[in-house]
C-alpha cells in the first residue's frame, strides 16, 4: 500500500504545475468577465462565456490522461517506472486516481471561483433558478452528476491507457495502432454490454426521479428509468481492459528507444 | 560453484530487432562477489543484455535467473539498475528522488545514502533539472549504490561524463561495492578508466560472447592489459 501511495503522490506532484496553471487561467477568465460585466457586456453575454473553462475540462482530462503516460516515455523516466518491483496496476491506477484528484480540484476551483468572483451578481444571475430549486437539492444533484462524470472519465482513461500501452509494444506506426486500439476497445465494451445484458436482467432499474428527488422540485411522475443491466456488462468489460492494460505494461512493454 | 553463489544465470538468450540480431544466444553464469566488465563496441548487445536482465526488454528466447529465481516482479527487487539515459524526474529535488526510490526497495540503506551523497558532493536541495550531466550520473550511481541489492547493473556509467565526475564515479564504486553480498555488471567501452575495477570480463560482439573469464587470467594468458586486449579483439 505504501508503494502505491508513493506512486500516487509522485503523479500528483507531477501535475502540480498544469493544475496551478489551469486554475490561474480560469480565475483570470472569471475576473475578466466580472470586469466586463461591470463595464460593457450584458449579463446574458457573460453567462454564456462563464462556462467555457468548465466545458474545456473534460477535453483537458482526456489529453492529460494520455500525456501523463507519454511524458514518462518522452523524458525516459519510464526506465525508472518499469523497473520498480510493483504490479502494473499500481502504475495505471495511481495515474487514474491522480487524474480524478486533478479533475476534482479544478472543478472545485472553477465553481468556487464563480461563486466568489460573482458573489454580488449571483442573485441576478441565478435568482430565478434558486427561487424554483432548493439549494440542498441543487448540491445533491450536482454531486450525483460529479460521480457520474468520474465514471465516464474512468471509461475514457482506461481506453487511453490501453491504447498507449499497446502502441508501445510495436516498433512502428504507434499512433495508428493507438487509434485502432481505441476503436477496438469501444467496440469490445459495447459488444460486451449487449452480450452480458441478459445475465443482469434481474438487476432492478434505477428510477432517476427518485435518485434526483424530483418530487422536491415538483416533478412527481415516474418515467425516467435507468436500465442497469447493459451498464454492468460494460463496466465488467472496462474492468477487464484495465486488468489487461496493467498486465501488458508489466509483462510485455519494452523500453528500447 | 555452489548454487547460492550464482547471482545471474543466462541460458540461450536471444533478441532480434528488425534487421538486427541484438542477442544471438548468450549463455552466462555470474557469481556473487565480483565486478564484471561487460565490454564491446557500440551495437554489440551490451545494453540489450542489461535491459533483458532488468525487464525493460523481453527476450525472444532463452532463460534468465536472478538469485536462483526465474525473472519476475520479485526478482526486480534484487536489482539496482543505472541506465545510460537520464531516467530521473526533473521536477524532483535530489532528496525527493532519493526518498522516492527508497520507498520501493527494502534494501535501501539510509546511512549509506547519506555518505554517498556527501562523497558525490550532491546538494539534497538541488533540483534534478539544474544538475549537470556529470552530477546526474553521480546521483544515478548514488541511487544504485545506496541499496544492498545483490545485483547492480551499470549501463555505460561514464558515457559523456566530465573527467572529475568520472573519477568520483569510479571511486564511489570502489568504496561502496560490497564484495561479500553483491555482484556488479558494468557495461562500457571506456575500458582504460574502469579496467582496475574488473574481477572478470565479458567481451560481446554482434550479440555473442566472444571471450569471457577472470581479468587476471586473461591478462596472464594474453600477456597484455584488458584495455589492450579490448583494442585487439575489436580492431
Amino acid at each position: 500500500m505504501g508503494k502505491f501511495l508513493r506512486l500516487l503522490r509522485k503523479d500528483l506532484e507531477a501535475s502540480k504545475w498544469p493544475v496551478t496553471m489551469l486554475s490561474g487561467v480560469s480565475l483570470i477568465w472569471y475576473l475578466f468577465l466580472r470586469l466586463k460585466l461591470e463595464s460593457t457586456w450584458s449579463l446574458s453575454q457573460v453567462m454564456f462565456l462563464l462556462w467555457f473553462p468548465l466545458m474545456f475540462l473534460p477535453f483537458w482530462l482526456i489529453w492529460e490522461s494520455f500525456q501523463t503516460l507519454r511524458t514518462e516515455w518522452r523524458e525516459d523516466t519510464a526506465y525508472t517506472l518499469i523497473v520498480l518491483p510493483v504490479p502494473g496496476w499500481y502504475i495505471t491506477l495511481s495515474k487514474l486516481l491522480a487524474m480524478f484528484v486533478e479533475y476534482s480540484l479544478l472543478l472545485a476551483v472553477n465553481i468556487g471561483g464563480i461563486l466568489v468572483i460573482f458573489r454580488t451578481q449571483l442573485p441576478e444571475m441565478f435568482g430565478s433558478l434558486l427561487q424554483e430549486l432548493p439549494v440542498s437539492w441543487l448540491i445533491r444533484s450536482m454531486f450525483i452528476l460529479y460521480l457520474a462524470s468520474l465514471g465516464i472519465f474512468t471509461y475514457a482513461i482506461v481506453f487511453i491507457q490501453l491504447a498507449f500501452v499497446v502502441s508501445k509494444m510495436v516498433g512502428r506506426l504507434q499512433g495508428l495502432v493507438a487509434l485502432w486500439v481505441l476503436a477496438l476497445a469501444s467496440w469490445f465494451v459495447n459488444r460486451m454490454g449487449i452480450l452480458l445484458e441478459p445475465l443482469f436482467r434481474w438487476v432492478p432499474p434505477v428510477s432517476l426521479d427518485r435518485l434526483f428527488h424530483m418530487e422536491r422540485v415538483g416533478v412527481t411522475y415516474d418515467s425516467f428509468l435507468w436500465n442497469l443491466s447493459p451498464q454492468i456488462g460494460i463496466w465488467l468489460a472496462v474492468l477487464a481492459l484495465f486488468i489487461l492494460t496493467a498486465w501488458l505494461l508489466e509483462e510485455y512493454v519494452e523500453i528500447n528507444e | 560453484m555452489i548454487d547460492s553463489e550464482r547471482v545471474v544465470v543466462i541460458e540461450g538468450l536471444r533478441k532480434r530487432y528488425p534487421g538486427v540480431n541484438a542477442l544471438a544466444g548468450i549463455d552466462l553464469t555470474l557469481s556473487r562477489g565480483e565486478i564484471w566488465g561487460l565490454l564491446g563496441p557500440n551495437g554489440s548487445g551490451k545494453s540489450t543484455l542489461l535491459k533483458c536482465l532488468v525487464g525493460l526488454v523481453r527476450p525472444d528466447a532463452g532463460r534468465i535467473e536472478i538469485c536462483q529465481e526465474p525473472f519476475s516482479r520479485r526478482a526486480k527487487a534484487n536489482i539496482a539498475f543505472v541506465p545510460e539515459v537520464d531516467n530521473l524526474y526533473r521536477w524532483m529535488t535530489v532528496q525527493e528522488t532519493m526518498d522516492f526510490i527508497a520507498a520501493f526497495y527494502d534494501d535501501w540503506q539510509p546511512q549509506r545514502a547519506k555518505e554517498l551523497l556527501d562523497f558525490m558532493r550532491l546538494d539534497p536541495k538541488s533540483k534534478v533539472s539544474t544538475l549537470s550531466k556529470g552530477m546526474k550520473a553521480r546521483l544515478k550511481l548514488t541511487l544504485a549504490l545506496a541499496r544492498k541489492a545483490p545485483l547492480v547493473l551499470l549501463d555505460e556509467p561514464l558515457s559523456g561524463i566530465d573527467p572529475s565526475s568520472r573519477d568520483r564515479i569510479v571511486e564511489g564504486i570502489v568504496r561502496q561495492f560490497k564484495s561479500e553480498e553483491q555482484t556488479m555488471v558494468l557495461s562500457t567501452h571506456a575500458v582504460g578508466e574502469t579496467e582496475r575495477l574488473f574481477d572478470s570480463v565479458i567481451f560481446l560482439e554482434e550479440g555473442r560472447v566472444r571471450l569471457v573469464g577472470s581479468a587476471e587470467d586473461l591478462r596472464m594468458e594474453y600477456g597484455k592489459s584488458i584495455n589492450d586486449l579490448f583494442k585487439e579483439v575489436y580492431a
